[in-house]
């Protein structure tokens, strides 16, 4: 009797085939993008999202095209903090047309697609019990299709939002294999710190994915009425020491940040003179180094902040 | 996966596949030498995976529309009818113009489902039932019609009034 590998094929439905066509409209589509940078941390609350949108309009800003995925799924925020949660995705065959800033921001999320405020992500199935066996892979399949399936056009940048956990960037990575690198975000708690390194960990030991830095978001916050800099948290205010890598910039913080969030105008656009913009605008000229190979930054591996 | 038929030694083919019926999906593979078939049963947990990861059994000679996945999948998604809310079967993109999406079919096709929706079958909802019904927050709906119909189902009822709901409110957390 014949053996699995006698048989010849799978009996006509050609998985690998089909799966292959997948991964090749994702790399058609990635022709056109220079870099692609996964903003990640493992941990919750640090303000990644905050942070692409704010990173996404600096690098709009200094000249270069760029396209946002909202890669939090479940949680997507990035078109209110943009502005464009009104917008009207248009299908056509060749793809989805984004959404798209007064800046010329360019950006795909969950959100554009939710019916209701306050509809959560729910997939068609004919029970949702035992739900989990099966949600994660309809996430990553949803993550390939917003990447794939957007009409993004010539990009300098692809930023991709991930959301909280260490096994995001995986998933990320079996998508896109020659990522361009990942940002780390941090907030100077040990807390959050130690959740960190282990995203750390993974992208640098694991996956072997270029750290292009870590950015300590809510460094310290200046008082209003005297001046001073002062810590929010409890933590060593110098992160290369906890992670060994390059510090790209230490933002601090400012409610206004809050507010251009919730009113849909980002905060660099808005307040440019702000320190907190000025110190987002150099974790975006860090970025832009780092990609055009600048000793400054590339193979120096730990500058001080 | 693949299947051998014992009596000629010769790999079956794939022949045919049913749309789901309960969440589970039927595929038929031939012998090509002695022409026998068997059935392959997938559970509703695997045709669920078969969809999350967008294969089609049989395979397809379509070009993939873009995101066919996302959209015929997810329930709560915009322009949604409440029509294709309550069917697990069918695609979520009918047109705000009242015609059916030029993508319906693909997408359909794609999970070798029939492009033409047919009545489900179950009991029937009168006008004030369906009025309630419409009061359930969109994205629990869904889940609430089918417990409800679920319920009617199993103690007899072939039509679903407002005394049927209110029976059955009992056995979920939304008000309606």
């Amino acid at each position: 009797m014949k053996s699995y590998t006698d048989l010849p094929s799978d009996a006509g439905s050609n998985i690998i085939g089909q799966v292959t066509a997948q991964a090749t409209r994702l790399q058609k589509r990635l022709a056109s993008v220079k870099q692609t940078v996964a903003i990640m941390s493992g941990k919750g609350g640090v303000g990644k999202s905050s942070l692409t949108a704010n990173l996404a309009t600096a690098l709009t800003v200094k000249g270069n095209t760029v396209g946002v995925v909202d890669a939090d799924i479940n949680g997507p925020t990035l078109a209110k903090m943009m502005g464009v949660r009104n917008a009207t995705l248009e299908y056509t065959p060749a793809g989805v047309k984004p959404a798209m800033t007064a800046l010329g921001t360019k950006l795909i999320s969950m959100d554009l697609l939710l019916a209701e405020d306050d509809a959560p992500v729910l997939w068609n199935a004919h029970s949702q019990k035992d739900a989990f066996t099966w949600r994660s892979t309809m996430e990553v399949g949803a993550l390939r299709e917003f990447i794939a399936d957007t009409e993004w056009g010539n990009l300098d940048y692809l930023l991709l939002d991930l959301p909280p956990g260490t096994d995001r960037l995986p998933n990320v990575v079996e998508l896109i294999p020659n990522l361009g690198g990942i940002v780390v975000v941090t907030i100077p708690s040990e807390v959050s710190q130690l959740i960190v390194k282990k995203s750390v960990t993974m992208a640098r030991d694991i996956l072997k994915v270029p750290i292009i830095g870590v950015v300590e978001n809510m460094a310290f916050y200046v008082c209003q009425h005297c001046g001073e800099e002062e810590p929010l948290f409890s933590a060593d205010k110098t992160p290369h020491k906890a992670f060994q890598q390059t510090v790209l910039g230490s933002i601090p913080f400012d409610p206004k940040l809050a507010r251009s969030n919730d009113n849909g105008t980002p905060y660099v656009d808005r307040y440019p003179d702000a320190p907190a913009s000025q110190a987002l605008m150099q974790v975006a000229e860090k970025i832009q180094d780092f990609f055009s190979d600048s000793p400054l930054i590339r193979g120096v591996g730990g500058l001080p902040s | 996966m693949k299947f051998l038929c014992t009596d000629c030694d010769t790999a079956m083919k794939f022949k045919d596949v049913t749309r789901p019926e309960q969440g589970s999906v039927t595929a038929l593979f031939e012998c090509p030498d002695c022409f026998t078939e068997i059935a392959m049963y997938l559970n509703p947990s695997e045709t669920q995976m078969l969809k999350s990861l967008d294969l089609k059994l049989g395979g397809t000679n379509e070009a993939a529309q873009p995101m066919q996945l996302v959209r015929s999948q997810l329930e709560t998604a915009k322009g949604e009818s409440m029509s294709n809310l309550f069917s697990s079967e069918t695609s979520s993109d009918e047109t705000t113009e009242g015609g059916k999406c030029p993508f319906t079919g693909v997408i359909s096709e794609a999970f070798q489902e029939d492009a033409t929706p047919i009545e489900p079958e179950g009991p029937t909802w009168t006008a004030e039932a369906l009025e309630r019904l419409d009061r359930i927050p969109a994205f629990v709906r869904p889940m609430a019609k089918m417990g409800i119909e679920s319920f009617a189902k199993d103690n007899g009822h072939d039509e679903i009034t407002g005394e049927v709901m209110d029976a059955a409110r009992g056995n979920f957390p939304a008000q309606f």
